[in-house]
């Protein structure tokens, strides 16, 4: 017997039980999404616990984007998409019409692929989106801002040039802005779609930094086709496949023995 | 048990696990060659064939060393992770058994060129019994691992406890031995040491068993006993 495996397993059997023991912040229930006849979600359901990361992992197609998009129902600006089920943040439906877009967006911040800054300065970027959901004094606003900045890991290298314009940023720099702007809203929830994949290595590594040291506040659900980056970031994996769940759990399980074999074949690369 | 039904989508990849596989398999067959010329010469009381088996150890170490930079090459280069990782980590710590067996062969050969210097004297019935069984253990733990079959493996590994049986019974025969005649204790020393590197071989021969075990499915041989997980009948 080998000391070595044995300290693992004992170590992920630990880990395991500190995961189903932290509470639950998003939970879907038989969820379903279409467009245009296309069934993309199939009978989803999951809890994503609080203040910790969880990755979603999957094939092109396999509804992983689509599930994000869910959860701040981004999907509303076309009327004709709809998602069945339930989605409960904190206990309450957000699917329900009744909870209001604008409420749900600042509890629930998003942060896509590719960095989307707006045309204006590095401060109005902020403010601008802090202004859309609360009316702040000027020092107040300052104060947001630099709070912002500085969790997203900017604020060092920036705030000598608040006033540029925010598209000089480097593209690494523009991504850490748009979690900066998202985080402003002071947002229970970030979702991050593939926010590593336009960057260089050294760019994701802070980015990747940034998520271990901002799920401290934050509940963090992210989508990436880096398997090695969901493997080192995040506390719990899932995995899609066809607009269904295949497994959930553990990270470090999922990366390590996973239960099913559709999962294995998918993160060792031999998906056929 | 997550058995892989497809091959990688990257083709090198299945070709470098295959060939690590290949490499310990014929380290396998050198460690146990090493195991059966060690005991030849012991018996034939060949010094100069001894020796042959305790210069070619460097042959084994060398095997071991190659197995290690491959294993390090793909951790590097292929990220393995769930069974890839497993295959790649039971490879070199199977290697490294491996290349100690190799080592015990060595020793039984050097105190077989040790034992040659004195007057000859009957070999303890045991130790060809005990010597017959390690191999055998180690060819059938190798066997296993070519067919990553954890069961053959356990099966293996549960034979340990004869051959712990047989060396038990060894010591004893060669204490009598030693008691009875004084002028045998040289002699009777070194077969007892030569009988506790065979017993050594077979504790290596269950190390690659629960390898193999572990390399299937994931979790220590021993904690499965302990939970009465294994499949009924073995």
């Amino acid at each position: 017997m080998n000391a070595i495996t044995s300290t693992n397993w004992y170590d992920s059997l630990i880990a395991a039980t500190v995961a189903a023991q932290q509470p639950v912040k998003i939970s879907a229930r038989d969820l379903d999404f279409h467009y245009a006849g296309f069934h993309a979600l199939k009978n989803i359901s999951l809890d994503i616990p609080a203040k910790r990361v969880t990755a979603i992992i999957g094939p092109s197609g396999c509804g992983k984007s689509t599930l994000l998009r869910v959860f701040n129902r981004i999907y509303a600006i076309y009327p004709t998409l709809a998602a069945r089920g339930e989605v409960l943040l904190d206990g309450e439906d957000i699917l329900d019409p009744h909870f209001s877009v604008n409420r749900l967006r600042s509890k629930v911040g998003m942060v896509f692929q590719k960095p989307v800054p707006f045309p204006m300065s590095i401060r109005d970027n902020i403010a601008w989106a802090v202004r859309h959901h609360a009316r702040l004094g000027r020092d107040e606003m300052s104060e947001r801002i630099e709070q912002a900045l500085r969790a997203a890991a900017l604020w060092d290298e920036v705030k000598d040039k608040l006033k540029q314009n925010a598209l000089g940023l480097s593209g690494g720099q523009q991504q850490r802005l748009c979690i900066a702007r998202a985080i402003a809203l002071k947002p229970e929830v970030l979702l991050l779609d593939e926010p590593t994949s336009a960057l260089d290595p050294v760019a994701t590594g802070r980015i990747e930094q940034l998520i271990e040291e901002l799920k401290r506040d934050y509940t963090i659900v992210i989508v990436t086709h880096n398997m090695q980056q969901a493997a080192r970031v995040s506390d719990r994996t899932a995995f899609m496949y066809l607009g269904e769940l295949i497994e959930f759990g553990d990270t470090e399980k999922i990366f390590t023995r996973p239960d099913k074999q559709q999962t294995e074949d998918y993160i060792t690369g031999r998906f056929g | 048990m997550n058995t892989p039904t497809h091959d990688h989508i990257v083709k090198s990849y299945d070709a470098e696990i295959a060939r690590l596989a290949g490499e310990i398999a014929a380290m396998g067959e050198l460690a146990t060659a090493q195991l059966d010329a060690a005991m030849d010469a012991l018996h034939k009381r060949d010094s100069r064939a001894a020796q042959r088996v305790a210069d070619n150890d460097d042959a084994l170490d060398a095997r071991e060393r190659e197995i290690s930079q491959d294993v390090l090459r793909l951790l590097a280069l292929r990220q393995p992770i769930a069974r890839d990782l497993r295959e790649i980590l039971a490879a070199l710590r199977i290697a490294s058994d491996l290349e100690r067996i190799g080592d015990y062969a060595a020793n039984v050969a050097k105190r077989a060129i040790g034992l040659n210097l004195s007057a000859p004297v009957p070999l303890a019935s045991g130790l060809t019994t005990l010597t017959t069984l390690a191999g055998e253990l180690v060819r059938e733990v190798l066997r296993a691992y070519a067919t990553r079959d954890a069961q053959r493996a356990h099966a293996a590994w549960r034979r340990d406890t004869e051959l712990d049986a047989l060396y038990t019974g060894l010591f004893r025969e060669l204490l009598t031995y030693m008691m009875e005649d004084a002028r045998s204790i040289t002699a009777c020393t070194h077969l007892l040491f030569i009988a506790k590197n065979i017993e050594r071989i077979g504790d290596h021969a269950t190390n690659i068993a629960e390898e193999i075990w572990f390399l299937v499915y994931a979790e220590p041989l021993k904690r499965a006993r302990e939970r009465g997980d294994i499949s009924p009948g073995v």
